[in-house]
């Protein structure tokens, strides 16, 4: 549960030269220092052994490094005294001088910290082989385990080598920074495009300091930095950031750059030195060698490095902190002179210049612009000017004064300067500011704005229903009339000003216009979706670059887009139950696109109360006299119960039908016959699969799917099996997909669920794959990404727990029964075991009948849960998920909670379990798993708890046993709490509830308690409810009442009742 | 010898043709009308056979070795008329009054119009003919300019496409001087008048020295682990491109004396700079598709 860093040094003796630090942070208990210890390890770090493994078990471990320690400046913070007294955090102070520990990432603080210098063991790659290494790692950020300052470099890595496949780059010949006696050569990165040079800035601005955090922290530090002696304690400042505002972060990344740029090219370069004079021979020898020295005499060495440097001076300037900025002003009129002013403009922050004027003024002095610093203004603002003579001619004129600060423009030469040179400009190092109206560049495309309404009487019911609609042109977001247009069209004036804004008619603009006038096209419902939605749409040639619903349309298309919710419908008469404000929006919802014979995933945060929704629409079809059909609703066998359950309590006027088990309809007629009067069919998705051929053939209502993740693999049989159900309904039947994981992120699991829903939103799957799904997967393209989005959020309703829309309705705690059934095994060893020891028992004297009544109830709980508990089995074996139902449904939801990254505690009266539970979830998630039960030392138990509590990479999920962690602990970050099994006594389940539930607590807590139908679970569960058969006498006496129980009365507790079990 | 004669004339040409700088080219005609073309020849061939093993520019002079047909190199002396400080302060001052001469030269160019900084002193800073240059050299021949001079000559052509100040410096005034002393005139005159629509208040520029706000801002924990930011659009696919857009060919030609003996030694030198460019983009493109999907 370790998190991956990487940080830059600027020289190693490793690499003899740059290197890059990897290292990694991982919770562990900081173990007391021994007395004469006066190292400052980093108490959280990986050994170098134990990175390598952990990287080579991540698949990411870099082929060469060299194994080493550096001492890293780090946000640390002080423990207070009071916690030094606590004994549960002894083992953090050790003794008195240790009183700080480094703060990790993503560890809340709310304090000031400061900084102190650790020494980290880690590994070092030379840049070249960093760069390699950074290249195969993933570009968006989706394992837990690669800190972001990672990615940063990963992106970082990627820009190099589209700035190398570009070849952006001019050998270079300079000083040695080092020695300053000889000459190096060097590849250099060519920021000749604006937006390349946009993007050093951002990368500059984005840097995590933490790449940076082998800076010593003082300069003096440095001299610490090899005699231990000397640092008995930390460098502590109460002002620690000053130094490192210092240390500049732009020359550190252009730093990073210009080398990891070098080695790249460097690596592979094959210097040829015939047919090259001596000179040429030279550099490029030291181009491709390793030590980069050009071996030439000093005089040669001055000539190389002025002509390297004017060479690159036409394409690019210098990465100084300033450079050039002309601000072009606009007239008022069309046929009036343009202006154009000068000023120097920091690279760092466009919005920091100075006109020219003064930095004529000021001299050579430096100049401050904000706290970015300027040195030689006049010589680049002079030299800036001279290159942008090379680019925009015209300028010649400006320059005629010896402190020029403007010049005046023909419209013909400000033409000019807005299409083309403005753009070369940026790309040589020079700053354009366009005037407002100019600001998007050049308006220069022609198209159209709609305004449309609902035509008299509609609704807004059919997708197809055309609709009443007006449209004029318009450009630069100013609309014009075709007469205008043919107006401006004949004036010939390259730059025209219509009603203030700056526009270019392209050549077929007039034609295109005119086209559109004699033949405009038909505009139905369906249509105004996606343009009111998706950009960049065209309706015959013409971009729409605007449409206006009137209101009643306006009224429609909000609900469609999600802005606003479509009308709430209060609980259908029929409905037991009260439905919450959210729910009834649901149902709204719900009804909403059924009425647009759109297919819907309602995708609720677990514990909202999807099912009961979906039961409270299909009640309110029958109301409305709409459900004339049977509706087929496909469930994970773990899960039916539950629905048959929840359908009795809240639905009872829905009639069920099971399809499942041995007994059910194998042939379309017998089938077809059941169905008459039947409201709901229920069946299993292994069900849907194998009778698939019979179950398409049925006229359904319409079809939902439950647990719709599991169809989100669309070559699996299941997958295949469902949507050919859905296929063969008519196009006017309802489908419905309920899930409670975040569906709208999972990029390669949406089209599936789409193609269930509305198969015309994503088109085939070779088109979505190529389209969305490698773009947004492999490389986290974000357009794409947010086209996919608005396409698909039209069908998808997520609501979380944490919405404040949802808060207030919610309950701070919810309880949630999970009613579960038998395996065939499970049932088989409890029918087995209930006869033999009630046998036993009436046979056995009243003395010795408590114990084995106990031991018989024990082991049927042992059997709800998992025949190997009950077989004392020590080991998994393969068969182990299936089982048990209870398991497959208990792993079903900590799924989910996973997938939304929350956590959950676990809680079982039976350790053996526990210990079960854990060997198989760990192998099954690749995690650790805590375990806390009476055998657990003292000290492991606090670990686990800070973890879970306090690390901010912790375990999701937490097993407890009901006796050792039912008391006193505060676990409040777990979101649900898990009641495996049952227990007597309420009050013993509600202790252990609030564990998450208590004063700390934020959120709502769900509480899922499982029950088995029909076994000794369900009457416990009947007695913990029914609150009139649990005297305190009981509640104190635990299980000692059970003696009392006549055999008769045992049966009756104890006996699995098969009613309920035929399905 | 008519090899060598084409080799010239197809030098020069090829010269002309390429965007040549202009100042090289005025140097080169210079040099070619002079009448006698049979010791030109001879001139060009020396110095392509690199009998010129060595020119230095000290001061206003121009020293050089040619090594002729006796044992010892001939030793050659160039210069031109210098011009006094107080033409000087006139020139200054005529750059100092156009802000376009100092922006050129700044970025390395030679400004077209540059003789008219000079027109007020009645001087050029090119000289109008070959018997402005004056030279010595110590080989026996009477003829001058001697082959050995013109070799010189051919040479420092190449020298001043890489430094355009090499003929102020001959004419009496080194680059670093020359710009200090026009920096200091512009100083000395008159700011226009005019109103600065866009003023600052200069106080606030100033360098917040108790850095306070910096220290906030870096106080956010944060900015030390937390980068969330998308891979960039343009990043998300990476080819390679076309050959007419990578930096060692759009740079243009490289500003450095060409060495005559070597006469294709910077088109190679470019060439197989642009070669490793397509490979390396090649490269590039590989790698950016071998990004591990886990």
């Amino acid at each position: 549960m370790g998190l991956l860093h990487a940080t830059w040094l600027r020289h190693c003796k490793e690499c003899d030269g740059p290197g890059l630090f990897l290292w990694a942070d991982t919770w562990k208990v900081a173990v007391p220092e021994t007395s004469d210890s006066q190292s400052l390890i980093h108490p959280f770090t990986l050994s170098s052994p134990e990175l390598t493994s952990w990287l080579k078990k991540k698949e990411i471990c870099p082929e060469k490094s060299t194994k080493t320690t550096r001492f890293l400046t780090l946000p640390s913070k002080q423990l207070t005294k009071t916690t030094k007294k606590n004994s549960d955090s002894e083992k953090y102070v050790g003794k008195s001088r240790r009183e700080f520990l480094p703060l990790q990432a993503g560890e809340n603080i709310s304090q000031s910290f400061q900084l102190s210098e650790w020494e980290v063991e880690g590994m070092i790659l030379t840049p070249f082989e960093a760069t390699k290494w950074l290249s195969q790692l993933p570009l968006r950020n989706k394992h837990s385990y690669i800190g972001e300052e990672v990615l940063w470099w990963a992106h970082f890595q990627r820009w190099t080598l589209k700035l190398i496949a570009n070849g952006s780059w001019l050998p270079q010949a300079e000083q040695n920074a080092e020695e300053e006696s000889t000459t190096r050569a060097r590849w250099i990165p060519l920021l000749n495009q604006e937006n390349e040079r946009n993007r050093l800035e951002e990368f500059i601005k984005t840097m995590p300091l933490v790449i940076n955090c082998a800076v010593p922290l003082l300069k003096k530090s440095k001299e610490f930095e090899f005699s231990q002696t000397t640092r008995t304690e930390p460098e502590l400042r109460d002002d620690p950031m000053e130094s490192w505002c210092r240390s500049n972060k732009r020359v550190e990344v252009v730093h990073i750059l210009e080398e990891i740029i070098d080695v790249q090219l460097r690596n592979d370069f094959q210097p040829n030195s015939t047919e090259l004079d001596p000179l040429l021979s030279n550099w490029e020898k030291a181009l491709g060698s390793k030590s980069r020295i050009i071996d030439i005499s000093n005089e040669d060495a001055q000539r190389l490095i002025q002509a390297s440097k004017n060479w690159k001076r036409g394409l690019s300037a210098n990465l100084r902190s300033g450079k050039v900025c002309f601000k072009l002003i606009a007239p008022i009129n069309d046929n009036e002179e343009w202006a154009l002013e000068f000023f120097l403009q920091a690279e760092a922050d466009p919005k920091e210049r100075i006109p020219a004027a003064e930095v004529w003024k000021s001299g050579s002095n430096i100049l401050n612009l904000n706290h970015i610093q300027i040195e030689q203004p006049v010589e680049i603002l002079l030299e800036g000017l001279g290159r942008a003579l090379t680019i925009f001619p015209t300028i010649e004129r400006g320059l005629e004064k010896p402190k020029p600060t403007s010049m005046k423009l023909s419209a013909q030469e400000a033409f000019v300067f807005i299409k083309t040179a403005s753009i070369k400009l940026r790309d040589i190092g020079i700053g354009v500011i366009l005037p407002k109206s100019l600001s998007h560049g050049l308006a220069n495309r022609l198209g159209i704005t709609i305004k449309a309404e609902l035509r008299e009487n509609s609704k807004g019911i059919q997708l197809g229903e055309s609709l009443d609609w007006s449209w004029s042109l318009m450009i630069g977001g100013k609309s014009l009339t075709i007469k205008e247009l043919e107006k401006l069209a004949e004036k010939n004036n390259p730059l025209l000003n219509h009603k203030g804004t700056w526009i270019e008619l392209r050549p077929n603009d007039l034609k295109n216009a005119k086209k559109f006038y004699t033949n405009p096209p038909q505009l139905n419902l369906f249509e105004a979706f996606s343009l009111s939605k998706i950009e960049g749409n065209t309706l015959l040639k013409l971009p729409v670059h605007q449409f206006k619903a009137g209101p009643r349309l306006q009224h429609v298309l909000k609900q469609y887009h999600h802005q606003t919710e479509p009308e709430p419908i209060k609980a259908p008469n029929g409905f037991h139950g009260k439905l919450r404000h959210y729910q009834e929006r649901g149902l709204g919802w719900l009804y909403f696109l059924h009425r647009f014979n759109q297919g819907a995933c309602l995708a609720d945060d677990m514990g909202l109360g999807k099912t009961i929704e979906l039961l409270a629409f299909i009640q309110h079809l029958k109301v409305q006299n709409e459900l004339t059909k049977p509706i087929l609703l496909v469930t994970p066998t773990s899960v039916l119960t539950n629905w048959q359950r929840e359908a009795s309590i809240f639905t009872p006027e829905l009639s069920i039908l099971e399809h499942y088990g041995p007994t059910r309809a194998t042939k379309n007629t017998i089938l077809e016959k059941s169905l008459k009067k039947i409201d709901i069919v229920i069946t299993s998705y292994g069900l849907a699969q194998k009778d698939v051929k019979l179950l398409k053939n049925i006229k359904w209502q319409g079809v939902v799917i439950d647990e719709a993740q599991t169809i989100k693999n669309p070559k699996t049989k299941q997958s295949l099996a469902i949507r050919e159900i859905s296929e063969n309904l008519t196009s006017n039947q309802l489908r419905i997909a309920l899930t409670g994981t975040p569906i709208e992120n999972r990029i390669s699991e949406i089209w599936a669920l789409m193609n269930f829903l509305n198969p015309t939103v994503l088109g085939k799957e070779d088109f979505f794959n190529q389209r969305y799904k490698l773009p947004i997967e492999n490389y986290g393209d974000i357009s794409s990404l947010k086209d996919l989005k608005s396409r698909v959020s039209p069908f998808i309703l997520r609501r979380l727990k944490t919405d404040q829309s949802i808060i207030s309705d919610l309950p701070q705690k919810i309880e949630k029964e999970e009613w579960i059934n038998l395996t065939q095994e499970q049932e088989f060893l409890y029918k087995k075991t209930v006869e033999k020891s009630l046998n036993e028992i009436s046979s056995t004297p009243i003395n010795q009948k408590h114990g084995k009544t106990l031991g018989l109830l024990v082991r049927l709980k042992q059997i709800c849960n998992h025949p190997a508990l009950a077989l004392k089995e020590k080991h998994i074996d393969e068969h182990f998920l299936e089982r048990s139902k209870k398991l497959q449904r208990l792993q079903e939801i900590l799924d989910e909670i996973l997938e939304s990254n929350e956590k959950a505690i676990l809680f079982t009266q039976f350790a053996e379990w526990g210990h079960l539970l854990q060997t198989y979830f760990e192998k099954q998630w690749d995690t650790k798993i805590p375990f806390l039960y009476g055998g657990t030392s003292k000290n492991n138990r606090q670990e686990m708890i800070d973890r879970f509590q306090q690390d901010p990479r912790g375990p999701n999920i937490f097993l407890l046993s009901l006796k050792a962690g039912g008391l006193g602990l505060n676990l409040t970050r777990a979101k649900h709490v898990v009641h495996i099994d049952r227990w007597w006594n309420p009050a013993i389940e509600n202790q252990a509830t609030d564990r998450a539930y208590r004063i700390g607590q934020t959120q709502s807590v769900i509480v899922h308690k499982f029950i088995t139908t029909g076994s000794i679970e369900e009457r416990i569960h009947q007695m913990i409810s029914n609150k009139t058969m649990l005297s305190e006498n009981i509640i104190e006496s635990g299980e000692q009442w059970l003696q009392t129980l006549s055999v008769e009365a045992l049966r009756k507790l104890v006996t699995l009742d098969t009613n309920v079990e035929e399905f | 010898m008519k090899m060598s004669e084409f080799k010239i004339t197809n030098y020069i040409e090829q010269r002309n043709n390429d965007d040549q700088e202009w100042w090289v080219t005025q140097w080169m005609e210079l040099i070619n009308s002079y009448r006698f073309k049979k010791r030109l020849e001879r001139a060009w061939n020396y110095a392509r056979e690199g009998k010129v093993t060595s020119i230095q520019f000290e001061g206003r002079r121009v020293h050089g070795r040619v090594q002729g047909t006796e044992k010892k190199p001939y030793k050659v002396k160039l210069w031109l008329d210098v011009l006094d400080d107080e033409n000087w302060e006139y020139v200054v001052e005529a750059l100092a009054n156009k802000a376009k001469w100092s922006a050129q030269l700044l970025a390395g160019v030679m400004p077209k119009d540059i003789e008219n900084a000079f027109a007020t002193t009645g001087k050029r800073l090119f000289p109008f003919n070959l018997q402005e240059i004056k030279s010595e050299c110590t080989c026996p021949d009477q003829a001058n300019p001697c082959k050995h001079v013109s070799a010189i000559f051919y040479l420092m052509g190449e020298q001043f496409r890489e430094n355009p100040f090499i003929l102020f410096q001959l004419r009496g005034r080194d680059k670093n001087r020359l710009l200090s002393d026009i920096l200091q005139k512009r100083m000395s005159l008159e700011q226009e008048n005019i109103t600065i629509k866009e003023t600052r208040n200069t106080n606030k520029t100033s360098l917040n020295n108790d850095g306070s706000n910096i220290q906030t801002t870096v106080r956010d924990i944060n900015l030390w682990w937390s980068y969330t930011k998308n891979l960039d659009d343009d990043l998300v696919v990476i080819t390679p491109a076309g050959k007419e857009s990578v930096g060692p060919l759009i740079a243009g030609q490289l500003p450095l004396a060409k060495d005559p003996r070597f006469s294709n030694s910077h088109t190679n030198f470019i060439e197989h700079l642009i070669s490793h460019a397509q490979t390396q983009g090649q490269k590039a493109m590989l790698q950016a598709m071998s990004v591990k999907h886990f």
